[in-house]
């Protein structure tokens, strides 16, 4: 009895949490996607005239086929950009480790607007980079100036602390020792890592990659500031929905193919970790084979 | 030597204030079994470490056939290691774990299996090889390790307490296959260990070490029967302590006065009439006498061990003297006994510290 009291009591919180704030809002976007929007309000008529248009429009697919590529891009940047800098701490952080970590986290001290504002500054037609070419007689990069580029650098900037706190977490619980006996037996340093380090911390890097992927596929705000004319992305268009347009019941449709889409890439990240065993994690009271 | 295959010249290595190896220097030939003993924190894991270039000496040099291989990385030195930890890779199964320096050799699948089915026999790890580290007990945890330092057919071995969580009857048999295989590869192995027992078994030669520093190397004979120094005349066997006056010193021998009794012993280095000295005898080698006996006392009580026992002799002043002896002797507890041993089976050296 009192044991089934202690079960609910621990599972109520996440339950509560997990209903209200993702079931009942992802439930009632399904509703409104099946629903039809006039003049700014919702109306009740069941229909599939959202996804049609989704689906019959390829503008809509296109741009999230940009985003489904943004996404891919930063998080591979900031997977090579991560892995050094996580390493790195991890290894020769010392006592300095937790400091080394926040640090990479500081730009989270000033709010969206003004990082993304702040790397207008830097990166824009009158941004630092542009002028100081200008300055000394060099053309301004192009690329820089309100393009995808823009963008995705942007992008990169905001989530590369979560893949870093992923890898660095991982790398706390690897035995570097292991490194001694890959080494002993013959592997350099770079066959140790492919066979021992990198093994080990799949799990780690998975969860990074994941939360570097979905907002970014998600995103809007970067690419509204950096990207110009033409670096709208699925979330910009999604927005608009929301927006300007008022048209609530497909702007609710975009947000379930999206929805639809960062959970195929959970999936896939998922199946490509594959038996948690081959990282090293020990799974208790798991079935022998 | 002459056919030297590791060499140490004065190694030296500090952690922080910690001497871990202090000037060691130490020839091991091409087909020796060499032990190294010494109680925990001696430094004897950080020797092998630097042997096998984990680590780098402050000073000194490593070679190995010849060859100053210091500043040459572990993966270019061609040792293989069991490690004091195993250390086995968690997300590899054992087969993979065994198989992993053939993987790293480049060595075909099929040269790769009979390796894995020889050394699994060997180490009677057959039936588990599926498994995943964290699904052995600790003594099949050892078995993997020691499994996967073996099959890599290395040009130097170096094993870091081996055997130390298998059981007795297990134990004894590696030890054995240990020696054979190492005779049979006709490389060196180097055997650190804290189990004297173990050392004096396998090794032909070895090493105390204490506190970072090497006692005495000689072959394990002369350690255990003409030990150098105190450390090592007290750390091997189980010998007994008398701590007493130099009465007098010749031809070698020291004569000892110890609560009004004299006996003499073999004398070290730096005795002197009128210095205190500390005699160690081992108690095996003290015997029963029935006629004169240095010593008389009574039996207080008989520790059965086994293969021989351990009579507790009480003599008339109060100190206590262990005999190891055959464990049929029929001395009962309460009888009255006397002891002897002969002068060249006592290490007297000089005592320090405590006046
Ligand atoms: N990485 C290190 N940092 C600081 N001190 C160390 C380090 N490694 C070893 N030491 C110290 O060096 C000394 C020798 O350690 P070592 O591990 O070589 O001992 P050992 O003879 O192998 O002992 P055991 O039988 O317990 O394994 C110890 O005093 C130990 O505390
Ligand atoms: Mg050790």
């Amino acid at each position: 009895m009192s044991n089934t009291v202690r079960f609910w009591l621990m599972v109520l919180p996440g339950t509560v949490f997990l209903v209200v704030f993702l079931l009942l809002p992802l439930i009632a976007i399904v509703v409104f996607s099946f629903w039809r929007t006039e003049s700014y309000t919702l109306i009740q008529d069941w229909n599939l005239d959202n996804y049609a248009t989704i689906f019959s429009h390829s503008a809509y697919l296109t741009f999230l086929a940009r985003a489904l590529v943004m996404a891919t891009c930063v998080s591979l940047v900031c997977l090579a950009y991560a892995w050094p800098v996580a390493y790195f701490i991890v290894r020769y952080g010392g006592r300095y480790r937790l400091i080394l970590l926040l640090s990479t986290a500081a730009p989270f001290l000033t709010g969206e607007i003004l990082r993304v504002a702040a790397l207008q500054q830097i990166l824009g037609p009158i941004g630092v980079v542009n002028m100081a070419l200008t300055r000394f007689g060099f053309d301004p990069i192009e690329a820089l100036m309100y393009s995808n580029m823009a963008t995705g650098t942007g992008l990169v900037y905001l989530w590369l602390p979560f893949m870093v706190l992923a890898i660095y977490l991982s790398l706390l619980n690897f035995d570097f020792a292991l490194l001694d006996v890959a080494k002993i037996t013959g592997a350099g340093p770079l066959r140790a890592f492919v066979e021992v380090t990198l093994p080990l911390n799949r799990a780690g890097t998975a969860i990074g990659i994941v939360l570097v992927f979905i907002p970014t596929l998600a995103s809007a705000t970067t690419s509204q500031f950096l990207g110009g004319p033409d670096g709208a992305l699925y979330g910009n268009i999604l927005a608009r929905q929301f927006g300007s347009t008022g048209t609530w019941a497909l702007g609710s449709a975009m947000g379930v193919v999206l929805f639809l889409a960062s959970a195929l890439a959970l999936v896939i990240v998922w199946r490509a970790v594959g038996d948690l065993r081959r990282s090293g994690i020990v799974i208790k009271g798991a079935p022998k084979p | 030597m002459s056919d030297c295959m590791l060499r140490l010249q004065s190694v030296t290595k500090r952690f922080g204030t910690t001497m871990a190896a202090e000037s060691v220097s130490l020839e091991v030939g091409q087909t020796e079994l060499f032990a190294l003993l010494g109680p925990s924190g001696s430094g004897k894991t950080t020797l092998l470490r630097i042997i096998a270039g984990l680590d780098a000496p402050d000073e000194g040099r490593v070679l190995i056939g010849g060859r100053d291989v210091t500043r040459l990385p572990p993966y270019r030195r061609g040792i293989g290691m069991v490690f004091q930890d195993f250390l086995l890779f968690p997300h590899k199964t054992v087969a993979e774990n065994i198989a992993f320096p053939l993987k790293m050799q480049g060595k075909s699948r099929a040269e790769t299996a009979d390796d894995l089915k020889w050394v699994s026999q060997l180490v009677r790890l057959t039936g588990l090889e599926e498994r995943y580290p964290h699904e052995l007990s600790g003594g099949q945890k050892q078995r993997v390790a020691l499994a996967r330092g073996l099959v890599s057919r290395p040009s130097l071995l170096l094993l870091d307490e081996p055997l130390a969580n298998l059981d007795r009857e297990l134990r004894k048999r590696m030890e054995v296959e240990i020696r054979r295989f190492q005779l049979e590869l006709g490389i060196p192995f180097i055997y650190v260990t804290h189990n004297q027992e173990e050392a004096l078994t396998m090794a032909s030669r070895m090493a105390v070490m204490r506190e970072g520093c090497l006692e005495q190397i000689g072959d394990k004979l002369a350690l255990y029967h003409r030990p150098a120094t105190a450390f090592v005349a007290a750390f091997l066997g189980s010998p007994n302590t008398f701590e007493g006056d130099v009465v007098g010193v010749e031809d070698g021998r020291a004569e000892i006065a110890w609560h009004g009794h004299r006996f003499w012993s073999r004398a070290h280095d730096g005795l002197a009439p009128g210095l205190r000295a500390v005699c160690y005898v081992k108690s095996e080698k003290i015997a029963f006498a029935s006629s004169g006996a240095a010593l008389a006392g009574r039996l207080r009580d008989t520790i059965f061990k086994g293969q021989y026992a351990d009579y507790l002799v009480c003599l008339d002043d109060g100190h206590e003297i262990t005999v190891s002896a055959a464990p049929d002797l029929c001395h009962r507890p309460g009888e009255a006994v006397g002891i002897t041993w002969a002068a060249d089976d006592g290490d007297a050296f000089p005592a320090v510290g405590k006046e």
